[in-house]
């Protein structure tokens, strides 16, 4: 097993109403380079924090504490050119006081900017304070190894596709400015990228879906388009945030299989983020439970939900209605 | 006599240039005490039928019977007494409410507008509805925002059984709930059902929640039905294509050992 990447201490804090609310508290977790895993938890888990976490994503206004090494070969790595500000100051994180965790110099360190990245990036707390240095700036300074590159390096689906799709833009051109950006291929090449991906998403019609624009799409036919945008340059990792949430059953079984046929057959590590035990058990090796913020247990799918060690974990299990499930209207004495 | 019969339903909308049939030709009947449940695929006309049965929208034919009276003739005030026996809950009681107003305003409002309680005897009806839906008094004052998403839909059901309905169409109603709190809100409706012999008709995409909960079940493709009957036989061995369909893309948890200890 080797780790695309490993989260040691992380700890999110959002302020909401002038409070400091804790979204992650010092969650370690290795994401193993191939794998499917799943992350779940109801709302205020800390699950799509995590995910967006690891793609650079959140908010300016979130403090962020200790650290994502990641172990991504130099080849897809845009790490050598990444802007001075993100090389480290000399201050280090809170997470490496408060921990002895941060052990170990990452193996990437050998490829990434200079090996004086392992123990320094700046202070959180200050950094928090000050105005410059945009968002992603800001959380590169947390992850260290090679830096990767969301949309490159990283593709990610959320639940609502026509989010993140442009309204405006026709389908084929929001998948080819994804390949022209980042595989650096001319606009026709990157036009047959696109029309092959959307064929790989199994979408009917590729030809006249390229001309489309979202809004004649229905929703499962867009989430397949996000998807043909997020694997564009070809990521080494996939995060799927809620991204069947909004599907009826049937369209999400098969936004599941394509995900899963697509990881297999370009080798991608998939972080699946879904409330959905079931679900995740369907599709993932691995699984981590979350509440609150915090890892409840970790195990693979066989482990997690045959012999859950969690109390929390077995009340989620338990709290699963199948086809299978005893009738809540016999329980309640209420059959006609 | 049933307590709602919809007899030949039928709705188009038209989008574009094109008329979707919404709803097709569609007859059922609910029992008091009954729930009935309605599931299918996204634009199966689930919601459609929810609405047409509320008078949100008006059927471009078909009949509903509902308590004996023809309810698509009634109008003014006849319209209005008969709808407090008519209520609904949502998927989203955040859209439904006013976030701003507190939960007190919420819940005086049917009281007051149906003419159930006296000024002075609201307070002591709201914080009797919310003992009734397992709230604490003392979030009268709270505002829809401040509630959590279990409490808000705890508070949509108090609102909706605050005129003594007959029926209470669920669409969605459990389905954005985290599954800890689900299971409270599903244990809530069953014993208020048993308590005051209200009918449901429940809208869901999950069949194991559907199969859990309703006597009687509506597969509908494509605005039609595809199959009825006892929920857990249907469920069970669905026949149509639509029922297997749905039954296969079900999530399926394999507790191979289970209760493990």
């Amino acid at each position: 097993m080797t780790a695309l990447a490993a989260i040691r201490d992380l700890t999110v804090t959002y302020r909401r109403d002038g409070r400091a609310v804790a979204a992650l508290k010092d969650v370690s977790v290795d994401i193993v380079a191939g794998e499917r895993l799943a992350i779940i938890g109801e709302s205020g888990s800390g699950k799509s924090t995590l995910a967006l976490a690891i793609a650079g994503l959140l908010p300016t206004t979130a403090r962020i504490e200790g650290h994502i090494d990641w172990f991504i070969r130099p080849s897809s790595i845009l790490g050598a050119q990444a802007p001075p500000s993100v090389l480290p100051d000399i201050s280090p994180t809170r997470g490496e006081i408060g921990s002895s965790v941060a052990g170990t110099p990452p193996a990437a360190l050998e490829i990434g900017e200079s090996g004086g990245d392992s123990a320094i990036s700046p202070q959180v707390g200050e950094m928090s304070g000050r105005t410059e240095g945009s968002a992603v700036e800001r959380q590169l300074r947390h992850l260290r190894g090679g830096v990767p590159l969301l949309g490159r390096d990283i593709g990610f689906v959320f639940q609502d596709p026509s989010a993140s799709l442009d309204p405006v833009m026709k389908i084929g051109k929001q998948i080819a400015e994804v390949a022209h950006t980042h595989l650096g291929l001319g606009w026709p090449q990157a036009y047959a990228k696109a029309k092959t991906l959307l064929e790989r998403v199994r979408l009917p019609d590729p030809d006249s879906a390229l001309h489309a624009f979202p809004h004649q799409l229905s929703g499962g036919q867009k989430q397949r388009v996000a998807i043909a945008a997020a694997i564009a340059a070809g990521p080494k990792l996939l995060i799927a945030d809620e991204a069947t949430s909004a599907l009826d059953t049937i369209v999400q079984a098969e936004i599941v299989g394509l995900i899963r046929q697509l990881v297999a057959e370009d080798g991608m590590t998939l972080l699946f983020v879904s409330h959905d035990i079931a679900l995740a058990a369907e599709l993932a090796e691995r699984i981590a439970v979350f509440r609150h913020g915090q890892l409840v247990e970790l195990g693979t799918t066989a482990q997690i939900v045959g012999a859950p060690a969690q109390p929390y974990t077995r009340a989620l299990l338990d709290a699963h209605i199948g086809l299978d499930a005893e009738p809540l209207l016999n329980r309640a004495g209420l059959t006609l | 006599m049933s307590l709602l019969t919809v007899s030949n339903l039928s709705k188009r909308y038209r989008r574009g240039g094109n008329t979707v049939i919404a709803v097709d030709d569609i007859s059922f009947h609910i029992e008091p005490g009954e729930t009935l449940a309605l599931a299918g695929p996204s634009g199966s006309g689930k919601s459609t039928i929810a609405r047409l049965v509320l008078r949100l929208i008006e059927p471009d034919a078909g009949g509903i019977e509902f308590e004996g009276d023809d309810f698509l003739t009634l109008h003014g005030a006849a319209l209005r007494a008969r709808r407090a026996r008519l209520q609904m809950v949502f998927q989203d009681p955040l859209a439904a409410f006013n976030p701003r107003a507190t939960v007190a305003r919420v819940l005086d409002d049917p009281l007051r507008i149906h003419g159930i309680a006296s000024r002075a005897e609201r307070p002591r009806r709201i914080a009797a509805l919310l003992e009734r839906v397992g709230l604490a008094a003392d979030l009268a004052p709270r505002a829809i925002h401040e509630i959590s998403g279990g409490q808000r839909q705890r508070v949509a059901i108090a609102r909706a059984i605050a005129t003594k309905p007959s029926l209470i169409v669920l669409d969605e109603a459990v389905s954005a709930l985290d599954v800890s709190v689900r299971g409270q809100i599903l244990d809530l409706l069953l014993d208020l059902q048993r308590q005051e012999r209200i009918a449901y008709l429940f809208i869901s995409h999950d069949l194991g929640v559907v199969r859990a909960l309703a006597h009687r079940v509506i597969l509908l493709d494509a605005g039609r039905i595809a199959e009825s009957g006892d929920a857990r036989a249907v469920i069970d061995a669905p026949q149509s294509a639509i029922g297997k369909a749905l039954v296969a893309s079900a999530p399926k948890l394999k507790r191979t050992t289970q209760d493990a200890s």
